[in-house]
């Protein structure tokens, strides 16, 4: 029954770890969720932005190259630069060709005459006097009146303008050089909102340079070895967005070819990061992170609290379970019975169970005093009934002799407290002896042997409470005499007998008790330890019901009220521990009172006179010689039966 | 077939520009010769395009090694007439004078960058005080500065024997009889058809065709 110290707030500990981890559990299902939705919505985004930048991108290349054109027809439609490129003079042609590409912001200029040669170059001097690198485009411009391409030129990627020089009809072809490179990248980037990076890959040897790129730091670096592996082999290879890895970093990646040579493939791909991609959402998870906490932090409160509601109240009924059993009756908390669900129900049962059970403890702890503890037993084990029942018991009468008069000397409360002292040991022994205190009668004390319950050795045990309190009723007698108190001896009466055991009284108040001729003789009895000065005096019937016990026969008896004589005798000791003249003297004794109640007078005179010489047999030897006298003087009849009879109280 | 009477004057009254960026097929073909009372023999010249379709606005010359009179010399007039050049080609004989009248309200800058010629007129209004005196042989293209789209061809040729080709694409010499070498000059032709000999004597030379080879006119929008 002893409860672990650790099962406190086990439940506790279950209601809230359970809804706890259920939380968690759901709330990590849900993040996991989220995020996957988060991905995976940032993903289609990102291709959109994709296509959409690639439209964008493209429209940008068009038009920056329409305004190229635009910016370069203007430029030979300047009446010095047609005049400065009449000169013929090679040093002029140039400088001019400097002068007007600075203007519109060109890497640099060719002039070419009508029939294909480069007359100039501000790029490669050395090219003047050659043909043009790039026929097709004169033959385009010769058709279309422009042409534009983009052309790898010296390992740079260029962006290549052919216009006519018009006078009003072509007069030379100029063609306008202008860079891609990272600062032109990122314009792009400005624009369309994605990394871009230009690419030329040759077709034979697989060798691939990056030419511009707004990628930066090891991803750039990665970036020349890895994209161009996303760049369609042929016009007809599929094309789309891809997931590509650059250096740890995960890029969605549209790659798109710009010109597609003989040889050489230049290819731009725009790329966007994954993790740029989700930075928007970001503030959403950080969001969804604190409202997990929070709402985390009010289930587990809320869950503690409604735990405590349930495990608080478990406790406290518990406590006082444990207090009921011990012993001591605790109050349940109000707060709790007040608490309107199952366990206020249940705090109010409980506080209803403890009162009562404190009632009844309280009831029984009072007949205990009042009534033997048996007793309170069984009135409170049986519905009280008036009214009793046959019963073979013994009955113990116990008195101080001469308590009163003894005590004058003594304040009130001192004799009640010696008096006290005198019932407690007397109480004891009867307690010890598993008898029934019925009642205290002033200084005398009456006990019950064999009701309300009845044992076979009722009467041995009545006998030898007797002799108990007959010595230590002795013995405090020797404590209170050195203390100079009075110390009177006490008597013991003792009888075993049929007599009626019930409840005797009014309905409203009511004994247990015993009645009957044995109790009433018990008492009798009692009266009679002063008559012979011994502290005992039994019945003959709890003589014969008690073997074990030495007997020394006192007399036989007709007390008042009484027509039948009884043998009345003194418990010695248990048998065996006599010593050898102990037991010569009792059987003098014996032989003594059979020589007188079979009237051999002098013979029994001769023995009493000599046991009177024997302080423990003087009394009664005396009583003897006094009725040996009277029939010695008066001889009595034929009738006689040796009785005698007792006429005081 | 029929003979057309009509010389070659400096007023043709066209003033749309002839053919267009189309490519064109161009036959020549030297249709009759008719006795005139004077001088020589009256040669028509049929210039076709590509397509075969007449081509007008074209020039017809004949050079001699004899020696040739000089034409009268008379000043030639290329106007500006809202915003064009009028006429759009001119066939004049080195050494002729060209004036540029202008006839709109507003000023354009006649120049020429073509070897044979390089001049401009800067930014005038009416008639420049001094013509321009072609005095090379060779084709002239003219435009003007401040409107791209102006565009007029003057050929200089060392020679008195030229014409314009009509409405129908034919051009009229009158030659005396001699040894000649015809050209055929389509404006605006990336290359020429190359000269035919032709000897005029008493009787009417046999029908020549000339084929233009590439597109030819102003360059189209």
């Amino acid at each position: 029954m002893t409860v672990p110290r650790d099962a406190s707030g086990a439940l506790e500990r279950r209601i809230v770890g359970f809804f706890t981890a259920l939380l968690i559990a759901v709330q990590i299902g849900a993040f996991l969720f989220i995020r996957y939705a988060i991905e995976q919505t940032a993903r289609n985004n990102l291709r959109v932005e994709l296509d959409v930048g690639e439209r964008v991108f493209k429209r940008l290349l068009e038009q920056n190259t329409e305004q190229l054109v635009e910016a370069t027809s203007v430029l030979t439609y300047d009446y010095g630069f047609r005049e400065a490129v009449t000169t013929k003079d090679r040093d002029t042609i140039l400088s001019a060709l400097s002068n007007h590409s600075s203007r519109i912001k060109a890497t640099g200029m060719t002039l070419i005459d009508l029939s294909g040669l480069v007359v100039a170059d501000t790029l490669r001097g050395h090219a003047a006097g050659s043909a043009f690198t790039f026929p097709a485009l004169l033959q385009r411009a010769a058709d279309t009146r422009r042409a534009s391409a983009v052309r790898v030129v010296e390992g740079r990627v260029y962006q290549i303008v052919v216009v006519p020089v018009l006078a009003p009809l072509p007069i030379a072809w100029v063609a306008m050089y202008f860079v891609i490179d990272d600062t032109a990248a990122q314009d792009l980037k400005r624009i369309t909102g994605l990394d871009v990076t230009f690419l030329s890959l040759s077709t034979q040897g697989g060798a691939s340079t990056l030419h511009a790129t707004t990628l930066t730091g090891p991803v750039r670096s990665e970036a020349e070895h890895s994209l161009p592996r996303l760049v369609p082999a042929g016009p007809d290879a599929p094309a789309g967005p891809a997931t590509h890895a650059i250096a740890g970093e995960e890029f969605e990646v549209l790659a798109s070819t710009l010109d597609r040579q003989p040889g050489t493939t230049i290819a731009a791909t725009l790329q966007r990061s994954m993790r740029e991609g989700l930075k928007p959402y970001d503030r959403l998870q950080y969001l969804l992170l604190a409202l997990g906490v929070v709402s985390l932090a009010a289930s587990a409160i809320g869950s503690i609290r409604i735990a405590r509601r349930i495990s608080q109240p478990v406790r406290e009924l518990a406590d006082a379970a444990r207090q009921i059993g011990s012993g001591t009756y605790a109050s349940v908390n109000p707060a709790t019975m007040a608490q309107k669900d199952e366990v206020g129900e249940l705090a109010q049962a409980f506080d209803t169970m403890s009162r009562g059970l404190a009632e009844r403890d309280r009831m029984r702890d009072v007949l205990g005093k009042v009534a033997s503890p048996a007793v309170a037993e069984r009135l409170l084990a049986e519905r009280i009934e008036l009214g009793g029942e046959d019963r073979l018991v013994t009955v113990l009468f116990a008195d101080l002799r001469n308590f009163t008069s003894l005590c004058e000397t003594l304040a009130p409360g001192q004799s009640l407290e010696l008096l006290n002292r005198y019932l407690t040991v007397i109480s004891e022994c009867i307690d010890t002896h598993e008898g029934v205190i019925d009642k205290y009668l002033g200084d005398g004390t009456m006990a019950v042997f064999g009701a309300p319950i009845a044992r076979p050795d009722d009467a041995r045990r009545a006998l030898l409470a007797a002799m108990d309190i007959a010595r230590r009723i002795r013995d405090l007698g020797r404590d209170l005499a050195a203390q100079g108190l009075p110390h009177p001896d006490v008597g013991v009466g003792i009888n075993t007998s049929i007599a009626v055991a019930g409840n005797v009284g009014s309905p409203s108040r009511l004994n247990y008790t015993v009645l009957g001729d044995g109790v009433n003789l018990a008492a009798r009895l009692e009266g009679l330890t002063k008559r012979y000065q011994v502290p005992i005096v039994a019945g003959e019937s709890t003589r014969n019901a008690v073997d074990g016990v030495v007997y020394r026969e006192l007399d036989r008896v007709r007390v008042r009220g009484k027509t039948v004589p009884v043998h009345i005798f003194q418990p010695l000791a248990l048998s065996g521990s006599l010593t050898a003249r102990e037991q010569d003297l009792l059987a003098k004794h014996h032989a003594a009172i059979d020589a007188y109640r079979s009237r051999r007078w002098s013979a029994a005179r001769d023995i009493f006179t000599l046991l009177a010489t024997h302080p423990d047999y003087q009394r009664l030897a005396e009583i003897y010689l006094g009725y040996l006298d009277q029939a010695e003087h008066s001889p009595p009849g034929e009738d006689w039966d040796g009785v005698f009879t007792v006429y005081d109280k | 077939m029929n003979p057309c009477p009509a010389r070659w004057t400096k007023t043709d009254g066209g003033r749309k520009p002839v053919g267009g960026a189309r490519a064109l097929r161009w036959s020549l073909s030297l249709l009759a010769a008719v006795a005139l009372p004077a001088a020589g023999v009256v040669v028509d010249v049929q210039l076709k395009a590509q397509d075969g379709a007449p081509a007008k606005d074209a020039a017809v010359y004949a050079v001699t090694k004899a020696a040739a009179p000089a034409r009268a010399r008379r000043e030639v007039l290329i106007e500006q007439i809202g915003k064009q050049f009028v006429p759009q080609v001119s066939i004049v004989q080195t050494g002729t004078s060209v004036n540029f009248p202008n006839r709109d309200p507003i000023r354009h800058h006649v120049y020429s960058f073509s070897p044979a010629k390089n001049f401009e007129i800067k930014l005038y209004s009416g008639v420049p005080a001094n013509p321009v005196v072609f005095d090379k042989p060779g084709e002239v293209v003219l435009g003007c500065n401040i409107h791209d789209h102006m565009i007029a061809w003057v050929l200089v040729v060392d020679s008195p024997y030229f014409a314009k080709t009509d409405a129908a694409g034919v051009a009229r010499l009158d030659l005396p009889a001699g040894d000649y070498d015809v050209h055929a000059w389509f404006p605006g032709a990336t290359k020429q058809v190359p000269p035919r000999k032709l000897s005029v004597g008493a009787q009417a030379p046999g029908v020549l065709t000339f084929s233009a080879t590439s597109r030819y006119g102003p360059p189209g929008k």
